[in-house]
């Protein structure tokens, strides 16, 4: 079977189920055709796609460091090509995925060369959470509440959404916020906690 | 059964990347016992997710994409090539998971694997008091001390207070101090503030995971003779 035809067959289930053609179903399709037949076309459109967002993700906590956002962007491809087969879109939002990597190739960014040098190596540090041990009705929750979040932050107030921009993609720690913004530790930490509130991650009433 | 979690903030700062290695160590160790802060976690990442999302991408050149691709393009080659070695180490690894938990009996959290390979007796313990060993698994480059300690079924650590935080970790066994009981699984943060004075309960020895920021001092009289011990631990020397 030639490669054209290859394609044409595992293309044609995706023609008859809709009738635009969704990126992100592109995608999906992509990151297996990586994980399974070590796709390089598929890989390049990925690359294209996830590159920019992951750059501009490094960017905003590190701005100008072009360097260090293009390596980051690179590091994380890589573990995408490397690590394909492990996604499981059962279990998370493609971008939470995306997510993951970047943040653990930044923390190894950072203990290689910048603030936060280590001699840990993070990598098991995170691995285990992708553990596939969590139940069916887990996973369907959790991919449930991945639609939550994204519609519940963009009714939060400005100054919680601005505290949670800062801890994630500024990638500072309460302590820093704090300090940065001049704002009181235990205020960075209840607009982070009315937040999470609001987005349901913390149960009403919990004490934790 | 666990019942002392990290706080919320310290699962954000995990979930986001900000929280320092040597206690994200420890908080990874305590999500392998315990499914509600994995969930948590789970959760706290989509977040991050969602966030790094509504970043305003600037538009990229085509030719700064095809420059970055044709910088990784040799490591995908070599990645494939030895990927079929790495499908061998994960299954050794398996391998490996049942052997610790049939010899030695102990449960190794994973991530405490780039330390120990088979199992807790391998380390090299000194013993600080008749009941009180201390293995040192690494002294960062910041002056954090990632260690195991062990003490006697029945036996007390010696009065201690540190000039930083302290993370706990309980691995193996149960210790109770002023503020309960503690087993497996439970995490633990101390700051400077505290003088604590754990007791081992009297079923088995007990095995903790601790990350110091600081030097530990001793205090009381009997126990003083120990600081410059514990000073040399810490420095390395
Ligand atoms: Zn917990």
């Amino acid at each position: 079977m030639g490669k054209l035809a290859f394609f044409e067959q595992y293309r044609e289930p995706l023609a008859g189920r809709s009738v635009k053609s969704d990126p992100l179903d592109q995608q999906l399709i992509d990151i297996s055709a990586v994980a399974i037949h070590r796709d390089t076309a598929a890989f390049e459109r990925l690359f294209r796609a996830f590159v920019p967002m992951i750059r501009a993700f490094n960017l905003k906590a590190y701005p100008g460091a072009s360097l260090m956002a293009d390596e980051v962007a690179q590091e994380v491809m890589i573990k995408v090509w490397e690590k394909a087969h492990t996604y499981r879109p059962e279990m998370a939002a493609l971008t939470t995925w995306l997510f993951t990597l970047s943040r653990n190739a930044r923390v190894d960014y950072l203990r290689r060369n910048g603030k936060h040098v280590s001699l840990i190596d993070p990598e098991p540090i995170w691995d285990q959470l992708e553990d596939d041990s969590a139940d069916q009705f887990q996973k369907a929750r959790q991919r449930e509440f991945e639609k939550q979040v994204a519609e519940g932050l963009a009714k939060l107030p400005n100054d919680q959404r601005q505290v949670l921009s800062q801890v994630y993609l500024e990638g500072l720690t309460h302590q820093e916020v704090s300090e940065k913004f001049n704002i009181p530790l235990g205020t960075v930490k209840s607009r982070v906690r009315l937040a999470l509130k609001s987005l349901s991650i913390v149960a009403k009433g919990s004490s934790i | 059964m666990i019942h002392s979690h990290p706080t919320l903030e310290q699962l954000t700062e995990f979930a986001s990347g900000t929280l320092p290695l040597s206690v994200s160590l420890g908080l990874s160790g305590h999500l392998e016992y315990c499914p509600d802060c994995t969930a948590q976690v789970h959760k706290l990442q989509s977040v991050g997710a969602s966030i790094m999302e509504q970043v305003t991408v600037p538009q990229s050149s085509d030719d700064d994409m095809s420059r970055l691709l044709a910088g990784i393009a040799n490591r995908i080659d070599r990645s494939d090539e030895s990927s079929a070695g790495n499908a061998t180490v994960e299954v050794a690894a398996v391998t490996d998971i049942n052997i610790n938990s049939s010899t030695s009996g102990y449960r190794l959290p994973k991530v405490l694997r780039q330390f120990v390979e088979t199992d807790y007796n391998e380390l090299n313990w000194v013993r600080l008091s008749p009941a009180f060993k201390i293995a040192t698994l690494l002294k960062d480059t910041d002056g954090t001390q990632v260690a195991l300690s062990r003490v006697k079924a029945g036996g007390a650590m010696p009065h201690h207070k540190h000039s930083g935080d302290e993370m706990t970790l309980v691995l193996e066994g149960s210790f109770s101090d002023e503020s309960g009981v503690f087993t497996p699984g439970d995490f633990i943060m101390r700051d400077s503030r505290h003088k604590h004075h754990p007791i081992v309960t009297m079923d088995g020895e007990c095995i903790c995971l601790m990350v110091l920021d600081g030097p530990v001092q001793f205090t009381g009289t009997f126990t003083r003779w120990l600081n410059p011990l514990m000073r040399w631990q810490h420095s390395g020397i």
